[in-house]
């Protein structure tokens, strides 16, 4: 009885160990299964981010490539701007050496219209010699008017002369000769002092007409200059 | 070698020159007539003044007589000064003004200062060869009587057209003389 109480317990045991050991099995398997099921995840999501890196390794070289790129054009550039900075300066430095030049040409314009307006001294001196010139012409026609004056008055002596000779008779022969002689020679200088005045005049217009032109033109000229100083003037402060 | 506009244009500015500055009194009534002929033998004597630029100089001659009129209408204004040194005056005003108004077409103009001649010489004024020559009868108040000449004579073509309007506001170029 007790051998086969022993039997059953040892039968009852190895079944029991049995069925543990099959369930052991089992769970094992279900484990390992797990187990292989969360590998395959993880290889999964290593392939992703294998895969992602490879991406980002890819955008990341593409990247590099076109800012080695964008690099390269910058130094171009960089090249370029800075030849091209340099030609500016070299400009900057023609055009302040130019404006030093401009400067020093301004103030002797405006030095040189300065000096100029002395010609306004010139143009005195003209106007005192036409005034002086005037004087003689107004001189030469109070002489004209005074051999007028004497001619007519010889005119009438010789006319007197030839009346008397007339009354003389033959003996005033010579004599009426000599009268008709001086008339016509007061005469004669009658119309050289007719002529002589007409010269006179003309000579007025001429000269005053003439000296008028010298003098307006003198004052054209200087205000002329006056303007060329104001405006080397002007265009010195303007460099400065 | 001055054209008909420019001839007009300074016709016009020497008559408004004239009726504005001429007139001892601006409530003086002046009257400018335009002669059909050249005048060199109105008047005793003239008062001459010239205005010159690069291409052209243009003579302004006043002829006036010393009779009672015109001394009565000039002395009595002024008073104590001579007849010759007002008309002096009033003619470089004129010619002044004349001088304002051309600077706008020609920059570079000169005024000459006014002398007095005989009017006899002016009976020479074509040995100018002048290219513009007129005569004008003028007359204030219907008493004091002028003539003037205007004469042009030009190295280069003279063109412009002055303006039809009033007299610029201006006092004119004042000359010590």
């Amino acid at each position: 009885m007790f051998e086969q109480s022993l039997l059953s317990a040892l039968a009852g045991a190895a079944l029991a160990t049995l069925a543990g050991g099959t369930f052991y099995k089992l769970k094992v398997v279900r484990s390992i299964a797990v187990l292989r099921g969360a590998i395959a995840q993880q290889e999964g999501q290593l392939l992703q981010a294998s895969e992602r890196e490879a991406t980002q390794a890819a955008q990341h070289e593409a990247a590099q490539l076109g800012l080695a790129n964008d690099l390269s054009r910058l130094q171009r550039e960089l090249v370029v701007k800075s030849d091209a900075l340099s030609d500016a300066q070299s400009i900057i430095n023609a055009a302040a050496a130019d404006k030093a030049q401009w400067l020093t040409q301004a103030g002797k314009i405006a030095g040189e219209a300065a000096r100029l307006n002395a010609l306004a001294a010139t143009f005195e001196r003209w106007h005192e010699q036409m005034i002086s010139l005037m004087e003689q012409n107004q001189d030469m026609h109070a002489k004209n008017q005074e051999l007028s004056s004497i001619v007519r008055h010889v005119v009438i002596v010789s006319l007197n002369a030839s009346i008397e000779a007339a009354r003389a008779g033959t003996a005033g022969r010579g004599f009426a000769v000599v009268a008709s002689e001086v008339r016509a020679l007061a005469a004669r200088s009658e119309e050289l002092s007719k002529s002589y005045r007409d010269s006179l005049h003309r000579n007025d217009l001429t000269t005053t007409t003439t000296f008028q032109d010298i003098q307006a033109g003198g004052k054209m000229i200087t205000a002329s200059l006056g303007s060329v100083k104001v405006l080397a003037d002007q265009f010195q402060t303007t460099l400065h | 070698m001055i054209s008909i506009q420019a001839t007009d244009s300074m016709e016009r500015i020497f008559r408004r020159a004239v009726q504005a500055r001429l007139p001892l009194s601006a409530d003086d009534n002046c009257e400018v007539t335009r002669q059909e002929s050249v005048l060199p033998h109105a008047g005793e004597n003239v008062v001459m003044l010239t205005i010159s630029s690069i291409m052209f100089r243009m003579i302004m001659v006043l002829h006036f007589d010393e009779d009672v009129n015109t001394r009565a209408y000039c002395v009595d204004l002024i008073g104590e000064v001579s007849l010759l040194d007002v008309l002096l005056e009033a003619w470089n005003l004129c010619c002044g003004a004349v001088n304002q108004e051309l600077l706008e077409f020609f920059p570079d103009l000169g005024m000459s200062t006014p002398y007095v001649l005989g009017a006899s010489c002016m009976h020479y004024l074509d040995e100018l060869k002048p290219d513009y020559l007129a005569s004008f009868a003028i007359e204030i108040n219907g008493c004091a009587r002028f003539a003037a000449t205007l004469g042009v004579c030009a190295q280069a073509t003279v063109d412009f057209v002055a303006n039809e309007t009033a007299i610029t506001e201006t006092n004119g170029e004042l000359e010590l003389f």
